[in-house]
Parts: structure tokens; sequence; C-alpha cells
């Protein structure tokens, strides 16, 4: 883990409200262990916001490393606003990874802003020649920014039905696990999409990791900021998103 | 003068303690010390305040426990901490190591239980440098706070732990009072052989969708930037009533707020919030201090404490 002044290399729209941002970062590469990890990224050098954001790692090959995100606030837009040729302060990486298990069949799914680390992890099992599914949702077709391939188990799904299948990622769900009955789910997306999956997984009795996200301050486990509830599990009522996560198994979390 | 080169003596004494630079890290903000020394070189740092400990581990406060705010940030982290026995088996080994002063921080419920802390620590054979004493949390609903706003309390505290130690003895200011040099006398004239200030203000923020409040607990504690001034302001009054030395802290970020401090009356700072976006920035700030001191050709860093020219 280390502080360092990236170069960013490129910094693009990929679809409605998402962009792709590309950073030089050699340096990081001893540390980089896989999906799931995350940087902690400073927008401005102005005090008005004095806090670092935390962003999950989309993708790292050949020293550079990738951020996706979505626009939802000032912070958003000002990182999308920075050119190529900038550099960007960022630390990392910080945080845990999803962990395969060879015998199950991997089943990602990811929404809205929470796609960076499944759509990593879907890139190296694509890499790997790993057989495994891809369900993407968003709220309409405007937000995805790839097409579906159904033949090769890459599906999307949009709220508004303007793209994709209809509905949420659950919809596809029970298809693939008829095709697939031993299976393991690995997810990042909005709090209500995961609770939705702890749900659907804990019937099904499938196992499941979540990347969760959490308002964060230092990213390091000192200020104690990132809580979670995670309801006993690993022998406390909280977890630092940070330093325990942001990957955990669906049954350690506590959405309350 | 160009070309001229004079050695800034940034040293500071506390009590009957000097230390190499007055730049310290806040409690809270910089762990146990030893998460940070992959980005930063610890040693440099006047000393690490460390983080709030108290007699028996805590848990902490229910999530959401920070936002952050213009210039600042509220937490209601509720003093998590590992508690005094893991604090001596297995951090005041990793801490000693480190090669920098370190200052332990206490929290406590009832005054019993900052002396058991205290008493547990001055049992063990350690290098620490001495303890600041938290009686101003505004995050937890027992204790804390209740010694810091009230100026017998704080001198009730003061006393019994000043007879269970030689070593300095801080004392932490709470900014949510009426009067704070009244809470400072009190921790003055009971022994206390310096006082930090200040702690962080009673914060509170909405999200107007939800209509929640961004808290758990609804109320926090504002740091950062934003308070800066009140620092300041609260440096200043004490700094006119009391005679032993006074620790500014609250939004430093720059080797320019420590001079502020310095001459509002501060004989040391703690640099706070500053920590979380950049766990080095300590280390920076003491270059830039000592480089703004050479261009000023001030040789000694002391020879500004108190120095504010007010208009009347």
């Amino acid at each position: 883990m280390k502080q360092i002044d990236a170069l960013i290399v490129a910094n693009r729209q990929l679809a409605h409200q998402i962009w792709q941002m590309e950073l030089a970062a050699p340096d990081l590469a001893d540390d980089i262990t896989g999906p799931g990890q995350f940087i902690e990224i400073l927008i401005s050098a102005s005090w008005e916001k004095p806090l670092r954001r935390p962003m999950s790692i989309a993708g790292y090959t050949d020293g550079k490393l990738t951020i996706i995100y979505k626009i939802f606030g000032p912070s958003s837009h000002q990182l999308s606003q920075r050119a190529a040729g900038d550099y960007l302060s960022i630390m990392g990486p910080l945080g845990n990874t999803f962990t395969i298990n060879n015998q199950l069949f991997p089943i990602l799914i990811g929404g809205g802003v929470g796609l960076a680390p499944v759509w990593w992890l879907h890139r190296k099992l694509e890499a790997a020649g790993t057989a495994h599914a891809l369900i993407l949702g968003a709220r309409s077709g405007e937000e995805h920014f790839i097409e579906s391939q159904p033949d090769k188990n890459i599906l999307l799904t949009t709220d508004d039905g303007s793209a994709g299948i209809a509905g949420t990622v659950l919809v596809p769900l029970p298809a693939i696990l008829a095709n697939n009955p031993n299976s393991m789910v690995f997810s990042c997306g909005p709090e209500p999409m995961l609770r939705a999956i702890q749900e659907f997984t804990a019937d099904k009795q499938l196992p499941a990791q979540l990347s969760v996200e959490s308002y964060m301050a230092c990213g390091l486990g000192i200020c104690q900021g990132c809580a979670i509830k995670t309801d006993g599990a690993r022998n406390k009522p909280f977890s630092l998103v940070c330093t325990d996560g942001p990957v955990f198994d669906a049954g350690e979390l506590d959405f309350g | 003068m160009p070309g001229s080169l004079i050695l800034v003596d940034l040293s500071t004494n506390l009590g009957r303690r000097q230390f190499a630079n007055p730049v310290f890290v806040a409690s809270g903000t910089f762990g146990y010390g030893f998460e940070v020394e992959r980005l930063a070189d610890i040693s440099k740092l006047g000393a690490i305040v460390t983080k709030s400990v108290t007699l028996e581990p805590r848990t902490g406060n229910p999530p959401p426990r920070i936002v952050e705010t213009t210039g600042g940030m509220i937490n209601s982290i509720g003093l998590a901490n590992v508690g005094v026995e893991r604090y001596i088996s297995d951090y005041l080994p990793q801490l000693q190591g480190g090669g920098a002063d370190f200052i332990m921080n206490i929290a406590g419920s009832t005054s019993d239980e900052y002396l058991k802390v205290l008493e547990k620590v001055e049992a063990i054979s350690t290098d620490i440098a001495g303890y600041e004493i938290n009686i101003s949390c505004p995050n937890v609903s027992e204790g804390g706070m209740e010694f810091g706003v009230s100026a017998d309390q704080t001198a009730r505290l003061t006393r019994r732990l000043r007879k269970r130690t030689e070593r300095l003895l801080i004392m932490k200011l709470s900014p949510n009072v009426t009067d704070i040099t009244a809470i400072g006398l009190a921790a003055q004239d009971n022994g206390a052989d310096a006082v930090s200030a200040i702690n962080t203000l009673v914060g509170m923020s909405i999200d107007i969708n939800s209509q929640r409040p961004d808290i758990y607990r609804t109320l926090g504690g504002l740091s950062g930037p934003a308070i800066k001034p009140v620092g300041i302001a609260s440096v200043y009054k004490l700094a006119r009533k009391l005679s032993i030395p006074i620790i500014g802290i609250g939004g430093i970020t720059s080797a320019e707020d420590v001079i502020e401090y310095t001459l509002a009356g501060a004989s040391a700072v703690q640099i706070g919030t500053a920590n979380f976006r950049d766990p080095a920035c300590g280390i920076n700030i003491i270059n830039d201090l000592r480089s703004r001191l050479e261009d000023s050709n001030i040789d000694r860093y002391q020879s500004l404490i108190g120095q504010v020219k007010t208009y009347q």
C-alpha cells in the first residue's frame, strides 16, 4: 500500500453517467492482489471536501489501474473533468478480495456504481478461460456500456426494461442456477440489491460474497468510521469495511 | 538574507519534557502509530498521541459514524478501542520500537476508570512520554464530557491522576463549554503539566431526502479546517489565563496553521482530521515549518509562542 501521484492516462465516458479512468500506477504492482481491492482518491486539493473517496479497482494490467465510476454528485463530476496528463493522488491498494472456489460456478452480479470489482473479476475469469456468468443491472439501457451476450452468459437487466431483461438482477438468476446448481455468487452494488441477493442466496443455500461500500475517512482502519454491522461475525458486532472488507461472506452482514 | 543559513531550533517544552518539534498527531487520527509506518517516517513527528484507551474494550457506536461536511467532518465513533490490557500487551511493544515519542490518550466514564488505566500503565516499564486525558469526548452517553464541562470534576480528576504519575499529564479540553479557561485553570491548579484544546465541537447534519441525521447517534463531533478559528480563539483565551503550556488542536493542515496557533499561545499543536487525507502530512508540515522559519530568520520556534500583536 502506497500513497502516490498517479498520471491520468485516460478518462472517458462509457455510458450515461458512467465513466472510466485509467491511471499509471506501476508502483502498486506488488500490492495488487485482485478484485475487491480499492483505492482512496483525493479528488481536489481544496479543503472544502476534506476526505478522500474510496473507489473499487475495476482492473489492473501492465501497471495501469482502472476505475469505473458513476457521476452522482459534485465530487464525481469533478473527477470526470480531470484530463489525461494530470496527476491524481491515490492511496492503495486497500482491502481484501473475492475468493473464487474452484468447485463452484461463479455467478458475478454488479449493479450501478458497484460494478467495478465485479467487472474486474469477470475480465480475470475470462482471461483465464474460466466459465462463469455475469449479470449487470442498471436503471435503464443508457447506463449499460456493454451488450448482452446470452450465449456467453453475459446478461443485462434494466429496471425500466429499455435494455436486456426487464427487472432486477435477480430475474435471470433461477435460469442460470437451473443449468449450474453448484454455484457461488459474487456481487457488488447498491445496498438494496445486496440485501436482495443476501436473502436470495440464503434461501437457496448458495454461498455468496458481497463487496460493500461505506462512507470512509482514512481507509487504513484508523478512523473507525466505516464500521458496518456484522451481527457477531468475526467475533465482533461491527466490522470495518476498509480493513475487514470490503468483501464479506453474505451471511456475515447485517443490513438491519 | 539570501544565502544565509540558520539552523532553526524547532524544539519545544511541555512540563519537564522536551520534544524535538511541536507537531504532534491527535488522538484517534493516527491509530496507535504503527498503522502509518508504511506511508511515513513517524519517528520524525514531535509526538504521537495514541487513540483513546479505556479500561475495558469498546466496540463503539452503530453506523453511520462519520459524515463529511463543508471543510470538515462529523464523527461519532464512540471510543471504539482495544482496552488497556491489549494496549499494554500488543500495542505498547510495537510503539516503543517506532522511534517516536508517544503520549497515551485515556478515556473513562468514571474517575476510577481513568485512574485504573493510568495505574496499569504506570505499573509496567515503558518509555511512554505521558498521558493526555480525554475529558471531552462528545460521543459517549456516560462520562467523558461530564468531566470536561465541570471545573470541579476536572479539578478532582486532575488531582487524583497527578498523584499517580510523574510523567507529562495533559488534560484535553472541550470547546462545548461556557468558559474554557475555567476548566483550564482547574486543570492547571491541580497539577496538570499542560492542556490541549480543542476536542471536537458538537455538530449535526441531516439528509433532507431521508430526513434522517447523517450520524446514527444524531449528534457528533465536528473537526477539520471548519473549526480552526474556534481552536485559535480557545488557545488565545487559555494563554491569557494559564501559565502552563497549551497544545493547539483544530483544523491544522499547514505550517502556516501551526504558526497561527503558536502566535495565539500554543507551545505545540496536534494535527487531526488532515491525517485521514494524508497520513504523511505531519512530516511535510514539519519540513515546511522549518523552511518558513528559516525564510523569516526566526531561529527558535519557541520565540513565536503567544506573540500575536492584538489591537488592544
